[in-house]
């Protein structure tokens, strides 16, 4: 009979489910808070997290590695100053990302800058043919002098700003230089509705303002010339 | 629902599945009828219909005119129609996350015990117009024509009208026929009743508005297609 | 339907009742001596073991993973009265998820996802491989048949108002369903690398980019880069090979559980026997009246033949009989 109440207590000794100390674990003293049960709850939790980390995080930080890292910069020849005037766009294929063939092509539609527009006639603009509405490919009607869009009725003018449809801001346009005579371009960069330059927006992205926080510029992007 | 609704639904679905059949054979027979009929269609549309691959892709292309697949053509309606950029967010994520959480929660508001089509007006309805929206909408993104053809049968002289007009981008602001968009022009497809073939050219050479000026296109240019324009009526 | 006793591993069966004639183990014949027990023939001992075979293995295997109880349940459970062929639409949905898989198979096979190298390996599986332009239809017109199919099935599901009490968790896993296999559909749409694909794929993937604040960084994600790059035609593979089909095979497995376990739903226009209260309280005003004395003690709401109202139970007896 004593030894059933001895059981007894050491059935009760080892502490509440909780791993809450009780006054009949042997070794307990006054203001005592941690027993096994406790410790090896949160080791178990704590080393099983840690394991769980080894195996998502390195498996997350892959798939969103893409969004930090950024590309060098690549400047493309496509043409001697001669061949780009003022008055019309000529379009040009330029690789715009390395090592996929043709599919890292594109177009960019290039003219001298315009005095008229109050353009510096030294500088050269490339304009994109990507829609800032949803990326379509855009195309230079000359003899309206703008530029349509076939997906959703998209309508710029002479310079790429909007002037009918869906798009939301002007065409984003290229970087450009003249080197030894001979037209190059660059990184590519967007436009506020009054054409001052941004780094680089999706489209369907407003620019300018509080936009510009809205729709935070991303690692990936060069910067803004 | 309340809990006395719910038990009332539980015994009474307890009283229909014992008055049913087993599964097996009888509505497994059915599955699979149904499951050979879906093999036999999806079979047939591969044989007759085929897969042939388009040309290879070109992001340098400027004369391509992207469509999505069949299933994504309400959205690309939806996406077509909305014409002022501030309201392009709503119609690309608004429009879409709405329609997904009214799917989603749709058990969570529905608080209606009953189930019978003809006692839940307010569901039927929602559901009937929703299918009806949709449907309308895929037909119409379908059927909209590219941005670059007038499909319109036209005498053969004033068939080179038609072409400089579709292909000098007046269908990016105006409607002809089934081509071209409704807006910010006026619809061209009757044009010829409202005003004179001299108003059309005057439009043509200085641009009204916000419309851009054709003067610099070639004299013969310009009057073929205000030929084909005073034909419209 | 009872089950055959054959498919019953044989300790598990029943043992024959005493005097029972033929099957039981231990019945022996009325008179030994005037009517021995025929000898069998070796081959016909064979033959009977042979076609016992099956059954034997199933029953090897029954006692090691408890399959039968599962199998059967799942099989011989019942369907509610009324179930019609609106309800074979979820099946056949299943079923052109599993075409589709089974031809995306065979199609990997044959696939490359480079974005240099993709649009010459379908060339090379349409017009070489044997049989190759038939399953790239098959695929393709499967993935058309499956988005009407489960349109189709989820506009069942919403008329017959199969989503309420208590199968609301299964609507929305089907929910889940329907835009993973939209998802299936964008991703698997821009693996051919043709003009069509790759702009559609474009346009999709800027819509995703004008979300405020976080869809420049979707959109990144999606593409692997600012631009259209070479990570990106093997990130959509990735998806519509691996990710998402793991996704849906795993919610399929348990949309299928919540189907067996709760039971698909009678079609809305058939009734049970609805326990009506106004009858109770007839009946229990019958029996507290004292017209058949007996009868006052199960006036509980208990079906009975000399109820209160003889029209009512009539009726009441008929849907029983059903």
């Amino acid at each position: 009979m004593a030894d059933d109440t001895g059981d007894k207590e050491k059935q009760g000794a080892v502490g509440t489910p909780h791993g809450q100390p009780t006054p009949e674990a042997p070794g307990y003293f006054e203001g005592e808070s941690m027993t096994r049960r406790r410790v090896f709850t949160v080791a178990a939790q704590g080393v099983g997290g840690l394991a769980g980390m080894a195996i998502a995080l390195p498996a997350i930080g892959f798939a969103v590695a893409p969004i930090f890292s950024r590309e060098d910069e690549t400047w493309e020849g496509v043409g001697p100053v001669a061949d780009f005037d003022a008055a019309t766009y000529k379009p040009v294929v330029f690789t715009i990302v390395e090592d996929i063939g043709e599919a890292g092509k594109t177009l960019a539609y290039v003219r001298k800058g315009d005095e008229k527009l109050e353009e510096d006639p030294g500088e050269y603009i490339a304009i994109s043919t990507r829609c800032a509405h949803l990326g379509c490919p855009v195309r230079y009607v000359e003899a309206a002098g703008n530029f349509i869009c076939p997906c959703h009725g998209g309508v710029y003018d002479f310079q790429g700003k909007v002037i009918g449809g869906p798009p939301v801001r002007p065409l984003d346009r290229f970087q450009t230089r003249v080197t030894n005579g001979k037209v190059e371009l660059g990184p590519r960069y967007s436009v506020t509705s009054q054409l001052e330059p941004v780094r680089t927006r999706d489209p369907g992205e407003f620019t300018g303002g509080i936009w510009e926080y809205l729709y935070p510029p991303r690692p990936s992007t060069p910067p803004a010339p | 629902m309340n809990s006395r609704d719910k038990e009332q639904y539980l015994q009474e679905y307890e009283v229909l599945k014992k008055k049913g059949k087993p599964f097996f054979p009888y509505a497994v027979m059915k599955d699979s009828v149904m499951m050979l009929v879906v093999a036999i269609v999806i079979v047939v549309m591969a044989l007759v219909l085929g897969a042939e691959q388009g040309p290879k892709a070109d992001p340098t292309t400027t004369t391509y005119v992207p469509r999505p697949e069949w299933y994504f053509f309400f959205l690309f309606e939806v996406l077509r129609v909305i014409k002022p950029p501030e309201l392009v967010p709503i119609a690309t994520i608004g429009i879409p996350t709405i329609a997904m959480m009214l799917l989603l929660l749709l058990p969570f508001y529905d608080r209606n015990p009953e189930r019978a089509p003809q006692r839940r007006p307010i569901a039927t309805t929602a559901g009937c117009l929703t299918i009806v929206a949709m449907a309308y909408l895929t037909y119409l993104g379908a059927s909209a024509g590219a941005p670059d053809k007038i499909e319109m049968e036209v005498a053969a002289e004033y068939e080179e009208g038609k072409q400089f007009v579709a292909q000098s981008g007046c269908l990016a602001c105006h409607k002809i026929g089934e081509n071209g968009n409704d807006g910010p022009g006026p619809e061209l497809t009757e044009i010829a009743q409202q005003i004179p073939r001299a108003a059309i050219y005057r439009s043509l050479q200085i641009g009204p508005g916000i419309m851009p000026s054709y003067a610099d296109a070639r004299p013969n240019e310009i009057n073929a297609a205000a030929d084909f324009l005073a034909t419209l009526d | 339907m009872k089950f055959p006793d054959q498919l019953i591993p044989a300790p598990l069966r029943k043992p024959a009742k005493p005097g029972q004639n033929g099957h039981g183990n231990g019945s022996a014949p009325a008179n030994l001596k005037d009517s021995p027990p025929e000898r069998q023939a070796d081959s016909q001992k064979l033959l009977d073991k042979a076609k016992e075979a099956p059954i034997d293995v199933a029953g090897w295997v029954d006692q090691r993973t408890g399959a039968t109880s599962f199998v059967t349940g799942m099989l011989y459970r019942k369907v509610p009265k009324g179930t019609n062929w609106f309800y074979t639409l979820g099946s056949a949905t299943l079923f052109a998820f599993a075409m589709q898989a089974l031809t995306g198979v065979f199609l990997s096979m044959y696939y490359t996802p480079s974005p240099v190298e993709a649009y010459g390996s379908i060339t090379h599986l349409t017009n070489d491989v044997f049989l190759g332009e038939f399953v790239r239809g098959t695929h393709k017109w499967g993935a058309s048949v499956m988005t009407i199919l489960i349109f189709l099935h989820m506009g069942r599901v919403f008329f017959f108002g199969a989503y309420k009490y208590p199968r609301e968790l299964n609507w929305v896993i089907g929910v889940v369903l329907l835009i993973l296999t939209l998802v299936m559909g964008f991703t698997g749409y821009l693996l051919p690398f043709d003009q069509r694909s790759f702009w559609a794929t474009v346009v999709g993937v800027n819509i995703n980019g004008t979300g405020p604040v976080v869809g420049p960084y979707l959109s990144d994600f999606l593409r692997a880069g600012a631009e259209f790059g070479p990570s990106t035609l093997s990130r959509f593979y990735a998806i519509h090979m691996l990710l998402v089909p793991g996704l849906m095979i795993a919610l399929i497995g348990a949309h299928m559980y919540l189907v067996v376990k709760l039971g698909t739903t009678a079609p809305p226009w058939v009734r049970g026997a609805k326990p009506k209260p106004s009858r109770t309280v007839e009946r229990v005003n019958a029996g507290a009246n004292g017209r058949n004395g007996h009868n006052g003690a199960s006036a509980n709401g208990h079906s009975r033949v000399n109820g209160g109202n003889g029209r009512r139970v009539g009726k009441d007896d008929e849907s029983q009989r059903e």
